[in-house]
């Protein structure tokens, strides 16, 4: 005959599994704490000696390789040169060339928010952070001269001034999709204003303008200032239906 | 044993392969050391027992010595395992050898096979026969072996010995069991984290083991991720791993370096380029800015750091080899790269479609018009546009309006009979196209 569990013997067995819950978790807590410290080291490890013994670790071909595959699991850049005297001197050495590597990185990876717009500023504190192990902080300067390095591979990278604030272009002109977008948003009424671009696509205003005036320069948008409410109208007669049918009568 | 300079033959030199632009194909494990142009292979013995290769570019990594012939006449790519080399002759200086180009002899199996390499061009001779004999000594594929055979071995003992078994099911170990085992592993992770990194030495010897600790730390941390504490930390972990996914999906374990290539450095830095490319350009869509470029070829490098000089250098030498890559200048100075069988045939074929349609017959497109049908920006449109025009695809109409782009029908009409209109072409269509507005 069985004997069915009263109401105590449900509570105990509920205690005890709460019991093992518990320890089970404070044993999960305790292997990640520790997991976490142990990579902290590695990490830091691995970045020291990335920047101490760069030019050993470049002598040996087969070590490189997995010296670079240790760095890459573990997600620690390899790239620390110090910049040294020389660097900050003459601007030779790695250090910039580095930078500028992170640069671009930097850039890439904050894309998806900014349309390869992103202000000087907040380009350097993502490098800060990326390089809080070093010494040396990396000034607006620094950045501005490893952007200049960068020269050689075109004119798709470069430094602008939308009014005081200095800006970075990462997506040269040809391969610039906000345009399409803005085109878009155009084809309703037949112009835009920048308020209303920054509203529907949630830009800042910067990238707005920049889109804007690029599309000005490659004749395809047209200025009207006149609008009684003050606000300047960019007009675009290519996508206008308004146009098509006022071309279609003549 | 009449045929044995044929089996020696075989057996003594493989088939190496090689990638579209020329670049040794490298197995798994296996990195480049050294490079030397203008190399022959020949045959000590009389009659030589192989047939002797020449002027090539010599290539010594950690398994192999690959010669790949300079320029792609009848010689085929081939390799030496270096596996198989039984003894590398030491260098005899003597007055005869200071008139003779340089040369290094090494015995191999099987047949025991006497190699003459000569080297008829630049470079360091002596560089490349001490790596050799470091590699040959570092019998890096015999490790390999090991390594591979104690994963397997371990593979299934380590999953047991965790908290949980194969099924998944807690093992049946006490619990103080199991916290002092967790604790065990620990304390020995600890200890040879410490032991690796006393100095650079220490951690050479201790590569392999680390290479995989930062393996199984990752996946533990993939594996459990901000299940615990979903603070800002976490996030910060979340992006990280983000990041080194990106890395890790493309790395180059045999750069190019101006020291393992010397003289070859641009030209062999172009072909890798080359390979490379294909990968990050397919994912941006057929073509990616220069700059773009020169940040993954370089993360994929690691510490290997090109100037963006040498990137422009070895993109232009493209013109030279037989790549299915290019390099694009527009107007404005922007660079970028692109398939060349993406370039042209493939976006005039779209333009085509475009401009045939009966509404754009009449009324044409604008650059904007394109972007928004080819999905790319109206820069690059309005240069495919005049692209098309070069070609005699489009004719322009320029009015205050701006520009617009027409079909080009002059080559369909006749210049003895201008007002004829055939029943077939897009001439007619055109017509019939033009003809029902007025209606």
């Amino acid at each position: 005959m069985k004997r069915r569990p009263g109401i105590g013997g449900l509570q105990k067995a509920a205690a005890a599994r709460d019991q093992y819950r518990l320890l089970g978790e404070n044993v999960a807590k305790l292997r990640t704490d520790l997991m976490k410290e142990q990579l902290t080291t590695f990490r830091s490890q691995l970045e020291e000696f990335a920047r101490k013994h760069k030019n050993d670790i470049r002598k040996n071909p087969a070590f490189r390789a997995q010296f670079h595959e240790m760095c890459a699991k573990v997600g620690v850049d390899p790239l620390a040169s110090n910049k040294g005297f020389w660097a900050e001197l003459l601007g030779i050495g790695d250090f910039y060339y580095e930078l500028g590597v992170q640069i671009i990185e930097v850039c890439m990876l904050t894309r998806s928010h900014n349309g390869g717009l992103i202000s000087l500023h907040e380009l350097c504190n993502h490098l800060r952070l990326r390089r809080k192990k070093d010494r040396e902080a990396v000034t607006e300067d620094d950045c501005l001269r490893a952007i200049s390095k960068l020269k050689v591979l075109g004119s798709g990278f470069e430094v602008i001034t939308v009014g005081k604030k200095k800006l970075v272009r990462s997506v040269p002109t040809e391969l610039n999709k906000d345009h399409n977008q803005i085109l878009e948003l155009a084809q309703g009424q037949g112009y835009v204003t920048v308020e209303e671009v920054q509203r529907r696509h949630s830009w800042t205003s910067g990238r707005v303008i920049d889109a804007l005036e690029s599309l000005l320069e490659e004749g395809l948008a047209m200025i009207d200032d006149g609008h009684e409410d003050g606000k300047r109208r960019y007009w675009f007669p290519c996508v206008s239906s308004v146009y098509a049918s006022s071309g279609a009568d003549t | 044993m009449a045929s044995g300079s044929s089996i020696g033959v075989g057996g003594l030199f493989e088939n190496a392969e090689v990638t579209t632009s020329g670049r040794p194909v490298i197995r798994r494990n296996e990195v480049e050391c050294f490079l030397l142009s203008s190399v022959d292979l020949d045959s000590e013995d009389d009659p030589p027992r192989f047939t002797a290769l020449r002027s090539g570019n010599l290539i010594l990594t950690t398994h192999r010595l690959i010669w790949i012939p300079s320029q792609s006449n009848t010689a085929v790519p081939s390799s030496v395992p270096l596996a198989g080399v039984t003894h590398i002759f030491t260098h005899k200086k003597s007055i005869k050898s200071m008139f003779h180009s340089p040369r290094i002899r090494f015995q191999a199996d099987p047949g025991s096979i006497v190699v003459t390499i000569v080297f008829r061009g630049k470079g360091d001779f002596d560089g490349f026969l001490t790596k050799f004999w470091e590699c040959w000594r570092g019998r890096a594929w015999e490790e390999e072996e090991k390594v591979e055979s104690e994963v397997s071995r371990s593979g299934s003992g380590t999953v047991a010995q965790g908290l949980y078994g194969n099924d998944g099911t807690v093992r049946m170990v006490g619990l103080a069991g199991i916290l002092r085992k967790e604790q065990e592993q620990w304390e020995s992770t600890d200890k040879s984290l410490q032991d690796a990194f006393q100095d650079l030495n220490a951690l050479m010897s201790k590569a392999k083991e680390m290479v995989s600790l930062a393996e199984k730390m990752r996946q533990k941390l993939l594996s459990a991720p901000s299940s615990q504490n979903g603070s800002t930390d976490d996030e910060e972990m979340g992006s990280k791993e983000e990041m080194q996914q990106w890395m890790l999906s493309v790395g180059i374990i045999s750069p190019v370096t101006k020291e393992s290539a010397g003289a070859l450095y641009h030209q062999e830095l172009s072909r890798q380029l080359a390979d490379f490319v294909r990968i990050p350009l397919e994912q941006a869509g057929g073509m990616i800015s220069l700059t773009d470029m020169y940040y993954h070829f370089n993360r994929a490098r690691g510490t290997e750091l090109i100037s963006p000089d040498d990137l422009w250098q070895a993109c232009s030498l493209w013109e030279k080899f037989d790549v299915p890559v290019m390099l694009r200048k527009f107007d404005s100075g922007v660079m970028v790269i692109q398939n060349k069988s993406h370039s042209d045939e493939e976006v005039m074929s779209r333009i085509r479609m475009l401009v045939t349609k009966t509404e754009t017959l009449r009324t044409g497109v604008t650059a904007s018009d394109a972007a928004l049908t080819l999905k790319i920006a109206p820069a690059m449109a309005k240069e495919h546009l005049l692209t098309a025009e070069t070609k005699g695809l489009l004719s322009r109409d320029m009015s205050p309006d701006g520009l617009r782009f027409y079909f080009n029908l002059f080559p369909e009409i006749d210049p003895t009979n201008l007002h004829f209109v055939k029943d077939f072409g897009t001439y007619g269509e055109w017509v019939k196209a033009t003809s029902l507005l007025s209606v």
